[in-house]
């Protein structure tokens, strides 16, 4: 039953889900290039000193914008086996609890990232000085916030699919499958 | 306090948190315990820098040219090149299933890919010529288990960084491995044909063979080039998965003009998705292994152990049985990351070549993805070939018997693997 609240919903998450597969495909891109560069600069016998660390920040910076949009879609690896067996009042409190901790995380998360923010002024990069480090760490505090808000919008989702599949999940097995995404490898 | 610590995690992963999440919490809890408040900010420091390590970039490098690969029309190509070498043979179509695989393998590095590209071809061209949907599904999972030994491995990348192992050691420990594998699953597929009779498909044609080769040639030959160019030095791992997005890139979008825009957004994005699926635990378990050391619970482990047994044969099967039993309920990747950390000072202090345990774990947790209830790889062949998971299994056992045979191989028989490394990096 759509209602007006839960289109909007939809709305935003649509908006917040195509900006972070934008941000998520140009990180993979860029890393791609840098090593690909790398590579190429030092067969010519010109070392890019700047390509290691560069390219590891790039990594950071995949997995925690990445790990917004994987949060969107419930895609992190997780041992659902026995919520699926659960039903009713009981499901519904442990679903609520989960959602807090996982919330919790990333509140405390946020506020570690960006006291280490303080702390880094006029630190740069050691191969890049002119890069402040507090840039390339930038990743915490805002990579936290991107997945509570991505969990939130995500949970209108996640609690429908919970009432659908209630009855289904007593007695099936197959557990992972819908937590799979596109799986791990 | 380690304990109590311990139950938090379990309690947290039992209500479906995310096992990165639930690691961090944890992690979190045990920073307030011991150093305060004024600690905390650490966690944003180590959630950082353990995202940061440079080897691992060669897993979404991989994947990316995998996913690339895969919208190109490589895995029709292989296809058609396997099916003029083996099919011939009874029952041709669940080899061609199992070579095909090991090529792909070649180039993904991920058994879950591999059973999707595969697959999606594969079964239902088995079903068309009366393979039970439990078979073709066996078949296609369990190759693809196995080819996740042949390098390059996602998993194989993952536990040299967690052990500080060498990654193309590792590569190479599993070459031998896995196409003595392959040879007695085509064995087995055999003789399960010969029961069935299941029918061949076409009689051997060098000249078919000849054409099928030049037109999947290029997808056969560049994987090779590249893993040569990582076995010899030339470039690392790293630098060889970024190759290896080249070549697919060239190859899809330049040889075969069958890569659209389209098909490298989605590849773009499952890279991502995976990539950060894998990462965050990595990350997280930065987070787990500061405090780790400071808790010296491996070290107890370890001690616990050795002081019951220091048979390193009756280590070694205690270490199986235990990775099997994680592999029932645990994806690979965050299985290796909770296992290695804690068991390498046992198997350290046991004398057993580090190498040597990586093929060990890959193996275990890779037959933990044949295994219900959580068997990543198996779910995937099963919803592809619509089959039921339970019946697949049963199918799936002869299979699941050929990679346990190659794990006692593995374990009791070092040199089974290790012989190849031995020869050209020791």
């Amino acid at each position: 039953m759509p209602t007006v609240r839960s289109g909007r919903v939809t709305r935003v998450r649509q908006v917040f889900q195509r900006a972070m597969e934008v941000v998520v495909a140009a990180l993979v891109a860029a890393l791609a290039l840098v090593v690909v560069l790398g590579v190429g600069f030092r067969q010519a016998g010109n070392a890019l000193v700047w390509y290691d660390e560069v390219a590891a920040i790039l990594l950071a910076w995949l997995t925690y914008y990445g790990a917004a949009l994987v949060a969107l879609s419930r895609g992190h690896i997780g041992v659902p086996m026995l919520v699926e067996r659960l039903w009713g009042r009981a499901r519904a409190v442990v679903v609520v609890v989960a959602e807090a901790a996982v919330i919790a995380f990333f509140l405390v998360l946020a506020w570690a990232g960006w006291q280490v923010q303080g702390a880094l002024s006029g630190a740069t990069l050691v191969s890049l000085p002119a890069v402040p480090a507090a840039i390339a760490q930038s990743v915490i505090p805002i990579g936290a916030m991107l997945f509570i808000v991505a969990q939130l919008l995500s949970l209108p989702e996640a609690l429908r699919d919970d009432a659908d599949d209630g009855a289904e999940g007593r007695n099936g097995v197959v557990g992972a499958g819908s937590h799979a995404g596109y799986g791990a490898p | 306090m380690t304990l109590a610590l311990l139950a938090v995690l379990l309690l947290l992963v039992l209500i479906n948190v995310p096992i990165a999440v639930a690691l961090g919490l944890m992690t979190v809890v045990a920073i307030l315990a011991s150093g305060g408040f004024e600690a905390l900010p650490n966690a944003g420091l180590l959630m950082f820098s353990g995202a940061t390590k440079f080897p691992l970039i060669a897993i979404p490098l991989f994947i990316l040219a995998g996913a690339i690969m895969n919208r190109s029309g490589i895995s029709r190509r292989l296809v058609a090149f396997a099916s003029a070498v083996f099919g011939f043979i009874r029952g041709g179509l669940s080899m061609v299933s199992i070579s095909a695989s090991m090529f792909f393998a070649e180039i993904s590095g991920s058994a879950v890919a591999d059973v999707a590209a595969l697959g999606s071809i594969l079964i239902p061209a088995m079903r068309k010529r009366g393979y039970s949907r439990s078979f073709a599904a066996a078949v296609t999972s369990s190759s693809a288990t196995l080819a996740v030994i042949i390098p390059p491995s996602i998993p194989m990348i993952l536990y040299g960084v967690m052990s500080g192992s060498s990654v193309v050691e590792l590569f190479v420990a599993g070459i031998v491995p896995g196409v003595v594998g392959g040879v007695l699953m085509m064995f087995v597929a055999y003789l399960w044909a010969r029961r069935n009779n299941l029918p061949m498909e076409e009689a051997f044609r060098i000249g078919r063979v000849w054409r099928t080769f030049r037109e999947a040639g290029w997808s056969l030959l560049l994987p090779l080039i590249i893993l040569g160019g990582i076995f010899s030095g030339w470039v690392t791992a790293t630098e060889g998965a970024g190759l290896a997005v080249v070549a697919a890139l060239v190859i899809g979008g330049l040889v075969y003009r069958e890569l659209n825009l389209k098909g490298l957004r989605e590849a773009m994005l499952e890279c991502g998705h995976q990539t950060a699926v894998v990462m965050l635990l990595v990350a997280a378990s930065a987070l787990l292994g500061d405090f780790l050391t400071e808790s010296r619970v491996p070290q107890q482990v370890a001690a616990a152990i050795t002081a019951v047994t220091d048979s390193k044969l009756a280590i070694l099967a205690l270490l199986n049985l235990f990775l099997l039993v994680i592999g029932l309920f645990l994806h690979s990747a965050a299985a290796i990351i909770l296992v290695v950390p804690i068991v390498m000072p046992l198997v350290q202090a046991m004398g057993i070549d580090p190498v040597h345990f990586g093929l060990i774990v890959t193996l275990n947790l890779g037959i933990g993805q044949q295994t219900p209830p959580v068997a990543s790889v198996l779910v995937t062949a099963c919803s592809v070939a619509k089959a039921d998971i339970w019946k697949v299994t049963k199918a799936n056992l002869w299979f699941i018997g050929v990679l346990l045979a190659i794990l006692l191989l593995v374990t009791y028989v070092p040199a089974f693997s290790l012989s190849l490394v031995e020869l050209f990096y020791r």
